[in-house]
C-alpha cells in the first residue's frame, strides 16, 4: 500500500492509520469511558445482585431481578416506555427528514430560520418539560388563548395533554427537543454530498419521488439511523420529562427505577438498580441492532 | 527475669490505664471557640430540598452572607429534589469506605430519612449539645426530643417547626369544611375540585396520615412501638376511603400532582379549590409574592393537624464539620430565627423557645407582622397532632401505592 502524496490526500483517500496507533490515540477517551461508565455499570450490577454491605446485605443473588420481573407493573412500564420512545423517535425522524430537505434548499439563504430551528438544541430537557406544562396544561397558555378567542368554553373543554394516559405531553416534548438534533445530523450529510448525485438523477429523468427514494434516502440513511438511535436510547432512559409530564401510574421505566432507588426502604435500592440495568440492556441491544441494520443498508447501497 | 517481665506488664498496664483515662479528655477537649477557629475559611455545602423559593432566598440571601461576615464561612446551598437522594449517596460512600472528605457537610432532614441515616450510622455526632445556642431549644418538647418517634439523641439540631394547614380562596369557597371528614364529603360533592400530591411526596404523605388518624378515630394512640394488629384495620380503612374518593378527585384520581408546588399552582390556576402546606405562613408569603390572590386564607381541622420539627444534621464523612456546626448554631440564634419567622422572608415557625429569650428579643418576635392568611399562634398550637412513628409513615406510603394508586 503506497501513500499518495500529501497534496492529493483528503479525508477519503488518506490511508488509514495502523490499529495500534488508533488505539493509542483513543486511549485517553477509552479510559474515561471504561472507568466511569464500565465501572459504574459493574458497581451497579454488583448492587443489583444484592451486595449492599452498608445496609447489611452482602449475599449475591438474582432475587432482585426476579422481583423486578415478577412485578406486574414492570411489563406495563416496559411496554409504556417502548411505546413512548419508539413513537417519539419515529415522529421526530419523519419530521426531521422533511425539515432537512426543506432546509437543504432554503437554509443557505435563511440563517435566521436555521437559528430559530436550532434553539431547542441548547435548552435542557428539564426546561422543555416545564415549558410544555406551561403551554399544554388545562390552565396553560394554549388553553387560555383558545378560551380568550372563544374557541373553547372553559379550561375543562381543553383536551388533556399533560399527565395524560397516552403520553401526549411526553411525545410533544421529545419531538420538540429531538427534531432539531436529527435534522442537523441529516443536513450535514445532505450539504456535504447529494447535490451532484441529484443532478445526475435529474439528467437520467428520475422523478421527484424516485430521486428521494433512490438517491436522498440511501445517502441520509446511515446518519438518520444513527441519530434516531441516539434519540431512542436517550428517551428510553431519560427521567425528567416522563417524571414531570407523565401520569403518576403507570410510569415509564426510568421513573420506576428512580422511585425504587430513592425509596426510604433501602431494600428496594437493588431493585431500582436492577431496573436501571434493564434499561441499559435494552438501549445497548437497540444500538447493536441498529448498527447491524445500518451496516446491512450500507452494503446493499454499495451493491446496488 | 520473671520480676522484670512482671514490671514490664505493669508498665504496659499503667500506660493503657492512662490512655483510657485520657480518652474522654480528648473528646471534650474541643471547645466551642476552637471549633469556631477551625471553621474559619471553610466552605459548607448544605444539601437541602430546593422546592420552596422563600427557603432558598432565606438561605442564599440572608444566612450565607451573614455567616461569611460573622465567621468567614462560605455557605453553598445545594438544592435537591428529595433529601433521600443524599441519603442514598451517603450510603454508597459508607460502602466505598469514604469516611472523610465527603462532599455533603450539612443536610436539611427529618422523619424517615433521619431514621434511615441514624440506623445505618450515616450521621456525625452527637453534636447538638456542643452548640451554645442549644440552651434556647426546649428539648423537653416531644416533637423536638423525638423526630417522628425516633429519639434525636443530639444527632440533629432543630431548625424550625412546621404544621400542616389547608389553603383555600375565601372568595371561591366562603365556607371551607371544618374537619377532615367534612373535607372528604366536600370533595365528593364537588368532583374534580380536590386532590393531594402523590406520596411519597412529603405533603401528600402527611395528608394520607391525616386520613389515617381520621379512619382510626384516634390520633394520639400511635406513639410508641408499632402494633401490627392495631395498624392493619385502620390502614385498610384509610386505603378504602382514599380509593373510594379517587373518582371524585382532580382528573378522576388517574394522576396526582407530584409535589405541593404543583398543587399550589393548580389552586392558583383555579383547577382545584384547596392546597395543602406544611408551612403555616407559606400562603401569606405567596400572596406577598403575587402567586396567590389576596383572598387566599388557611385553616386547620377542628380535630387538629400534624405538626413536626425539621432539623439539620451532619454526615459521618463531612469534610467541613466545624463550619457546619457553626452554621447550625447560627441557624438557632435569635437573630436568624427572627429573620426566618418574618412572613416577608419565609415565615417559618421558630425552633427555639421564645420564652427563653431576653425580653427585648421576645418583644421583637411578638412584633412580627402576621401575614393575612396566617392563623394566630394560639389557634395553631391548640390544634397540633403528633407525627406517627416512621414505621407507620413508611407502611402507609407503600400501602397507598399498592392499594390506592394501583388499585390492587
Amino acid at each position: 500500500m503506497t501513500q499518495p502524496p500529501a497534496a492529493f490526500s483528503d479525508a477519503r483517500t488518506r490511508a488509514a492509520p495502523r490499529p495500534a496507533a488508533v488505539i493509542r490515540l483513543l486511549a485517553p477517551a477509552l479510559a474515561v469511558v471504561l472507568l466511569l461508565f464500565g465501572g459504574g455499570l459493574a458497581l451497579g450490577l454488583v448492587q443489583s445482585l444484592g451486595h449492599l454491605p452498608a445496609a447489611g446485605m452482602s449475599s449475591l443473588s438474582l432475587e432482585h431481578f426476579a422481583r423486578v420481573f415478577a412485578d406486574p407493573d414492570f411489563f406495563k412500564s416496559l411496554g409504556l416506555t417502548f411505546y413512548l420512545s419508539l413513537t417519539s423517535t419515529l415522529i421526530a425522524a419523519a419530521i426531521s427528514v422533511a425539515a432537512a430537505l426543506m432546509f437543504n434548499t432554503l437554509a443557505g439563504r435563511s440563517r435566521a430560520i436555521q437559528f430559530i430551528f436550532q434553539m431547542p438544541l441548547t435548552v435542557p430537557h428539564l426546561v422543555i418539560a416545564v415549558a410544555t406544562v406551561f403551554m399544554l396544561a388545562p390552565s396553560g397558555l394554549l388553553a387560555r388563548a383558545l378560551q380568550n378567542l372563544g374557541l373553547i368554553s372553559s379550561a375543562t373543554a381543553f383536551p388533556l395533554l399533560v399527565n395524560d394516559p397516552w403520553g401526549a405531553g411526553i411525545l410533544a416534548a421529545y419531538v420538540w427537543k429531538e427534531v432539531p438534533f436529527i435534522t442537523l445530523m441529516i443536513l450535514a450529510v445532505l450539504q456535504a454530498n447529494g447535490a451532484e448525485l441529484l443532478d445526475v438523477g435529474r439528467t437520467l429523468k428520475a422523478g421527484r419521488w424516485q430521486r428521494f427514494r433512490h438517491i436522498t434516502l440511501p445517502t441520509i440513511f446511515p446518519s438518520l439511523g444513527a441519530a434516531s438511535l441516539i434519540v431512542f436510547a436517550y428517551t428510553f432512559g431519560a427521567f425528567e420529562i416522563p417524571y414531570l409530564l407523565g401520569q403518576t401510574y403507570p410510569m415509564m421505566l426510568p421513573v420506576w427505577a428512580y422511585k425504587a432507588y430513592s425509596d426510604v426502604d433501602l431494600l428496594s435500592r437493588p431493585e431500582g438498580i436492577a431496573a436501571g440495568l434493564v434499561i441499559a440492556a435494552v438501549a445497548a441491544t437497540a444500538v447493536v441492532l441498529a448498527q447491524g441494520l445500518t451496516q446491512a443498508a450500507r452494503r446493499r447501497g454499495a451493491a446496488l | 527475669m520473671l520480676n522484670h517481665r512482671a514490671r514490664r506488664r505493669f508498665q504496659v498496664f499503667g500506660i493503657c490505664l492512662f490512655l483510657i483515662a485520657a480518652l474522654p479528655l480528648c473528646s471534650v477537649a474541643v471547645t466551642w471557640s476552637e471549633i469556631e477557629a477551625r471553621a474559619k475559611g471553610q466552605t459548607v455545602d448544605w444539601f437541602m430540598w430546593g422546592g420552596f423559593p422563600s427557603t432558598n432566598s432565606y438561605v442564599n440571601g440572608y444566612v450565607a452572607p451573614r455567616v461569611k461576615e460573622l465567621f468567614q464561612i462560605t455557605l453553598r446551598q445545594v438544592p435537591v429534589k428529595d433529601i433521600a437522594e443524599v441519603v442514598g449517596k451517603l450510603l454508597a460512600e459508607k460502602q466505598a469506605g469514604k469516611s472523610s472528605g465527603g462532599e455533603v457537610d450539612m443536610m436539611w432532614i427529618n422523619g424517615e430519612n433521619f431514621r434511615t441515616c441514624k440506623r445505618h450510622g450515616l450521621l456525625y455526632g452527637p453534636f447538638a449539645d456542643l452548640l451554645p445556642n442549644q440552651k434556647l431549644v426546649d428539648w423537653g418538647k416531644p416533637s423536638v426530643r423525638n423526630d417522628f418517634g425516633e429519639p434525636v439523641e443530639g444527632l440533629e439540631s432543630p431548625w424550625g417547626s412546621a404544621q400542616v394547614v389547608m389553603i383555600y380562596d375565601a372568595q371561591r369557597t366562603p365556607e371551607p369544611p371544618k374537619t377532615l371528614g367534612a373535607l372528604l364529603d366536600w370533595a365528593r360533592r364537588n368532583p374534580g375540585r380536590f386532590t393531594y400530591p402523590a406520596p411519597p411526596d412529603f405533603t401528600g404523605s402527611v395528608f394520607v396520615r391525616h386520613v389515617f388518624y381520621h379512619a382510626a378515630g384516634d390520633a394520639t394512640a400511635w406513639q410508641g412501638s408499632f402494633d401490627e394488629k392495631r395498624f392493619e384495620p385502620a390502614a385498610g380503612a384509610t386505603y378504602q376511603i382514599l380509593k373510594d374518593l379517587a373518582p371524585y378527585l382532580w382528573r378522576q384520581g388517574r394522576t396526582y400532582p407530584e409535589n405541593p408546588t404543583r398543587l399550589a399552582q393548580l389552586l392558583a390556576d383555579g383547577e382545584v379549590d384547596f392546597a395543602i402546606s406544611y408551612h403555616p405562613a407559606e400562603a401569606s408569603k405567596m400572596i406577598l409574592d403575587g402567586l396567590y390572590p389576596e383572598s387566599v386564607r388557611t385553616f386547620v381541622f377542628e380535630e387538629g393537624t400534624i405538626a413536626n420539627t425539621h432539623f439539620v444534621a451532619l454526615p459521618f464523612n463531612a469534610a467541613d464539620k466545624e463550619g457546619a456546626m457553626v452554621v447550625a448554631n447560627f441557624l438557632i440564634s435569635p437573630e436568624a430565627q427572627l429573620k426566618k419567622a418574618d412572613p416577608s422572608v419565609w415565615g417559618d415557625f421558630p425552633a427555639i423557645d421564645i420564652r427563653r429569650l431576653e425580653p427585648a428579643w421576645q418583644a421583637r418576635f411578638a412584633a412580627l407582622p402576621r401575614g393575612a392568611a396566617t392563623l394566630p399562634n394560639d389557634v395553631l398550637q391548640r390544634h397540633q397532632l403528633p407525627e406517627p412513628p416512621s414505621e407507620i409513615l413508611i407502611r402507609l406510603e407503600k400501602g397507598w401505592d399498592e392499594r390506592v394508586l394501583k388499585g390492587r
